[in-house]
């Protein structure tokens, strides 16, 4: 049914606790292949916690468990026999704050395909030029690749970071708050490079920053105290929401 | 910063009513004028239109530094689009009250033409459309829009009647070829005067509703 509808990943039902305190209520959501899905909603929505349920990294947190299905092209991702290593490879995550690694820009960006066993310098060279010229950096820093990634300023440490997951080749990219810290130019080239991504990849944008939902998401959702009270094409819910909430919540008038 | 753009939002409010109760003080004066022949009310008119034109500035400043400051969105950028539109909307009207008004001035002999040409209930049709179009955008109300939205077929009916009976009246007598064309000007400015009623109430319906109404008829002709 999923991959019919070209849906690349399907909440059925989710529920999520910590302990004994429920944090995503019932979330049922379509998550569209090449597409942007923008996440917004007040502090404490759970907008986080569900996206960082799509690769399970809710399970680092102690007393966390769900109930109910997320489906990554069909399959169920906390099936037991799933190996969370190769999950985790298919849906890459870029951090609110970008984590440069002590080492050159080169080696940040080949990190985890390392880990992964791949040692070919030519095949290491291509990764590396691949992935900093899909997150927009490459004609930047093509001739400082020996440089420290913690010589790099906020937007392209960002960048960077994006870059790191695009190495890994992965099907879906998560971004939980990836312009928090950065100016309005930063913030742009991630946008842009945002946009071009989706050609090829299916993207979960979480954001504070309602207007950069409507800037580059196909569809918005709107989060509301673990609920998912609204998801639409972003052009809908920014011109005509239906519910009274997120009218006043895109309208600045709570949250 | 919600509180400064609220104050934003209520001051391109406030403009709008004043506007509209110029415009609708105009267009009062001019249907009395052309029921009484009393052309000394169209005195003025030219004048207080520069008011009009004034607001007119005004709102379109208003609203491109809402847009541009708050980037408002839904129901917010609803509201500052529909008021850019009615100040349009306004600002026209305010230019075919002065165009009524200088109708009025030549056509003060033709008292009994009017009359028998039931131009005076066209006009008062008119003016009752445009009256229940700004209270329907000073008080909100949806109820009263519609009211407009359900009158313009009335005035355009109106003008179709007139405009034959006024072409019939120019065949049959020679000397009234020029007061009849000033009342075919006339009676094509009442009904510009009710196309722009209805589309304030339109406008409206588009704030409150999410709906674009507009040139439903013709893009969705009834299937029968």
């Amino acid at each position: 049914m999923s991959l019919e509808k070209n849906i690349k990943i399907d909440t059925r039902h989710l529920n999520l606790y910590f302990f004994e305190e429920k944090i995503l209520k019932d979330i049922n959501l379509e998550i569209t292949s090449n597409q942007i899905l923008g996440i917004i909603g007040p502090a404490g929505s759970g907008k986080t916690t569900f996206l960082r349920s799509l690769n399970r990294m809710n399970e680092l947190e102690p007393g966390s468990r769900i109930e109910g299905q997320i489906l990554l092209d069909g399959i169920d991702i906390y099936n037991s026999e799933l190996d969370v290593i190769s999950l985790r490879k298919r849906v890459g995550i870029v951090f609110a704050l970008p984590v440069a690694l002590p080492m050159s820009i080169y080696e940040n960006v080949v990190y985890g395909v390392r880990l992964s066993g791949i040692k070919d310098k030519a095949r290491l060279d291509e990764i590396v030029e691949k992935s900093l010229s899909a997150a927009f950096l490459w004609d930047e820093l093509k001739d400082r690749l020996n440089l420290s990634g913690l010589r790099l300023s906020g937007g392209q440490q960002q960048r960077l970071c994006l870059a790191r997951v695009l190495a890994m080749e992965p099907d879906v990219i998560l971004l939980d708050e990836p312009c928090s810290g950065l100016d309005p130019i930063s913030t742009s080239w991630i946008e842009d490079a945002l946009i071009e991504l989706k050609k090829n990849y299916t993207i979960v944008l979480v954001t504070n920053n309602t207007m950069q939902a409507a800037r580059v998401a196909d569809k918005t959702a709107f989060f509301l105290m673990g609920e998912l009270l609204e998801v639409g094409l972003t052009k809908q819910i920014f011109t005509a929401p239906v519910k009274q909430e997120t009218n006043d919540y895109i309208t600045g008038r709570f949250g | 910063m919600q509180e400064h753009f609220n104050e934003e939002i209520e001051n391109l409010k406030t403009s709008l009513i004043k506007m509209a109760t110029l415009v609708d003080d105009q267009v009062e004066r001019v249907f009395t004028a052309l029921e009484t022949g009393d052309i000394t009310l169209c005195k003025g008119i030219k004048a207080k239109d520069l008011e009009i034109d004034i607001y007119d500035n005004l709102i379109q400043t208003q609203c491109e530094n809402i847009l541009a400051l708050f980037q408002p969105v839904a129901i917010d950028l609803r509201f500052v689009l529909s008021a850019l539109m009615t100040n349009n909307q306004l600002e026209r009207c305010g230019d075919i009250a002065v165009n009524i008004a200088q109708r009025v001035k030549k056509t003060t002999d033709m008292q009994s033409l009017i009359k028998e040409s039931q131009i005076l209930d066209m006009g008062q049709q008119a003016k009752e459309m445009l009256k229940n179009a700004i209270d329907a955008l000073i008080l909100n109300d949806l109820d009263i829009a519609q009211k407009v939205l359900e009158s313009d077929e009335i005035v355009d009916n109106f003008n179709k009647q007139i405009f034959l009976f006024l072409v019939e009246r120019m065949k049959t007598d020679i000397a009234l070829i020029e007061p009849c064309s000033h009342l075919i000007v006339l009676i094509r400015n009442i009904e510009r005067l009710a196309d722009h009623a209805t589309n304030i109430a339109e406008n409206l319906v588009f704030y409150l509703e999410a709906k674009n109404i507009k040139h439903q008829i013709k893009l969705n002709p009834p299937t029968e």
